[in-house]
């Protein structure tokens, strides 16, 4: 049981690390590239 | 302080200085794939790798496709560490554990394999007790060269972001993962493990030695129920393994991960004032030769030596602090016996030992414990937490920093960046002009990428210290010692989780449940919350144009600059942490200068 939760806490904190990516991302405004 | 301690500290910074330039050019080479020594051999079987695993090489990535392939490949391998330690018990092969440990219990694997992964090899567990060889070599020495050449890897495309124009891509992943490991880490890694191995480390799979002692010993202990039992202790138990191979990357990655307990202090890990010494310089070697890839990427070889002299300063800074403090006694300590220890004698020159191996002295116990919390290694040669308040406040200040003193292999170089675009970005306030880095425009994006990434560390180490301390049943039940020194072991152990560097100042037991999960999370977001931002950056710049240089810009090469960087590092630093740690070792310090301490 307890490796199932530990599986599950890895994926979701590497999950989370991907919406994080897409959260920097979306903070992109135009026009800050010259 | 001694004429020899200083001779020795300043022996190891001439050699890291006169191999930065070679390493440094020669790093460049195999990450912009030009022509090395090493081809001939490597070249096949990069290409083997790259067949087998379907990479296609010329492809390049933009910063999120570089980031994405970097957390599952950190994901994955993860969990493969954590899969190797469950299993360790069951896997039939008895040459890979002749002493038959069991698996290693669910959190406390949990937290290695995170530990690992994040190059930060935090050790909540006693190796020789806990890990079988499978997992010492599959599980864990795997991850040194992995993750170091994850940082590695990080760093360089960091270094494409500032070196491209108008570029949407930063490289390929899996191509820098893996020329960082076959081209630099592993070559190296062969040579320190035979010069290591020729000293006395051992490299071997047999069963754990029982041997007699010439001096029996009497051991008293209490029970349980509160009797004391006397036994005349006539063997000890000596751990054997593949200890050189493992030591070797785990220094020269800023790993830090031991293979035993007592890490460099052993006399298998370290064996002799030589490989004291060739450990040392491993952990400098590829962060500061990065600092001339970063001046040769980027056709700015001036801006690399800036750089490498405000993070010698800052070295410097930390190793003349340490030493000082630990070359005084005790005062506490009045004993006759203590005295000629502390006090110094014919022979000795005394200063505070407790903790320290008396091989290496107090001198290379100080510039190895700067060493180590510079970089991201977190190996150990004395122990910490036995050391003056203020030279334990040392390796905390290191780390707070942010490792950016030559730094991890690849996250020093990246962080240290980071710190510049803050740099420049001041100093173009400071004139009104937009700030430029290199030709290229530090805006909006870049510093709020930028803060974001400085934000995120002190949240975490800040955040679960005050949990820690404010929770009597699961973080100061752990404490060794009360008052502002537990403070600054939970502080210590928080800092070294989020720093990634993963030594211990000892005294807190952390294998619980609460500072296993916590400091497991501590490490995750310390590594890849802080890479993100850094991508980021990297992938916003790369897409810049590069304007030419006018008489307003602002020299990166110059003295002025890196004085202005070291400035901006010290006050951000001191800034974050100081009220931490005037309530920690300050504190600490000036009530052990009126006699008063904790148990």
């Amino acid at each position: 049981m307890s490796d199932l939760v530990f599986l599950a806490a890895s994926f979701a904190f590497f999950f989370v690390a991907g919406l994080y990516v897409c959260g920097c991302q979306s903070l992109k405004g135009g026009g800050d590239n010259d | 302080m001694t004429a020899n301690g200083w001779l020795q500290i300043a022996v190891f910074f001439v050699l890291i200085f006169l191999s930065a330039k070679p390493l440094g050019l020669y790093m460049a080479r195999v990450y912009e794939r030009k022509k090395t020594w090493l081809d001939p051999v490597l070249v096949p079987i990069e290409r083997l790798l790259y067949r087998v695993t379907g990479v296609d090489a010329d492809a390049e990535m933009g910063w999120i496709e570089y980031g994405a392939a970097m957390l599952i490949f950190s994901c994955a391998t993860l969990l493969l560490s954590y899969a190797i330690q469950r299993l360790q018990g069951v896997i039939p092969i008895p040459l890979l554990n002749p002493q038959h440990l069991a698996a290693v219990e669910p959190y406390l694997a949990w937290n290695t394999a995170a530990s690992f992964t994040t190059n930060t090899n935090w050790q909540a567990y006693v190796p020789e007790q806990t890990m079988s060889y499978l997992t010492q070599m599959a599980g864990l020495a795997t991850h040194n060269f992995w993750s170091a050449a994850t940082g590695m890897a990080l760093a360089i495309a960091f270094i494409r972001g500032i070196a491209r124009r108008e570029s949407k891509a930063l490289g390929n992943f899996w191509v820098d993962l893996t020329r960082g490991t076959l081209w630099v880490l592993l070559p190296i890694s062969i040579i320190s493990a035979l010069v290591l191995v020729s000293q006395g480390a051992i490299q071997n799979l047999k069963p754990y030695d029982t041997v007699k002692l010439v001096e029996p010993q009497s051991v008293t202990a209490t029970g349980t129920d509160g009797k004391s039992t006397t036994t005349l202790v006539t063997t000890q138990t000596i751990a054997q393994g593949p200890l050189a191979s493992q030591e070797a990357i785990k220094m020269l990655g800023t790993n830090g991960g031991g293979f035993f307990n007592a890490n460099s202090a052993h006399p298998f890990e370290n064996p002799t004032p030589l490989t004291n010494l060739i450990e040392l310089l491993s952990m400098f070697l590829i962060p500061a030769a990065f600092c001339v890839t970063l001046g040769k990427m980027v056709s700015s070889p001036g801006h690399g030596w800036a750089i490498f002299a405000a993070m010698s300063v800052l070295w410097l800074a930390g190793v003349l602090t340490c030493y000082w403090a630990e070359a005084q006694p005790n005062p506490l300590l009045h004993g006759v016996d203590q005295r000629v220890a502390q006090m110094g004698a014919a022979l000795s020159p005394g200063g505070n030992m407790e903790g320290k191996e008396v091989r290496f002295g107090v001198a290379n116990s100080a510039l190895w414990a700067t060493v180590a919390t510079d970089t991201s290694t977190g190996a150990v040669n004395s122990m910490h937490d036995s050391y003056m308040p203020l030279g334990g406040m040392v390796p905390l200040v290191n780390m707070h920093l942010g490792e950016i003193i030559f730094g991890g292999v690849g996250c020093g170089i990246y962080g240290m960046l980071i710190f510049v675009i803050l740099t420049v970005f001041i100093a173009g306030l400071m004139v009104g002009r937009t700030p430029e880095y290199l030709g290229k425009k530090v805006q909006a994006f870049d510093v709020q990428m930028s803060m974001l990434y400085f934000l995120i560390f002190p949240m975490v180490i800040l955040g679960f210290s005050a949990i820690a301390v404010l929770a009597p049943s699961f973080g100061t039940s752990s404490l060794s010692n009360h008052g502002p020194h537990g403070l600054s072991q939970i502080l210590y152990a928080y800092t070294s989780a989020a720093a990634n560097n993963g030594s211990a100042f000892a005294g807190l037991n952390a294998n619980t449940h609460w500072y296993n999960a916590t400091l497991a999370i501590t490490m995750l977001a310390g590594r890849f919350l802080m890479i993100v931002p850094m991508l980021a950056v990297a992938g916003n710049l790369a897409r810049k144009k590069i304007a030419p240089p006018s008489l307003g810009t602002f020299p990166v090469n110059s003295t002025l600059f890196a004085v202005l960087l070291t400035g901006v590092i010290v006050i951000v630093g001191a800034l974050t942490f100081f009220p931490a740690l005037s309530l920690g070792p300050i504190l600490e310090h000036l009530l052990l200068r009126s006699g008063i301490s904790f148990a």
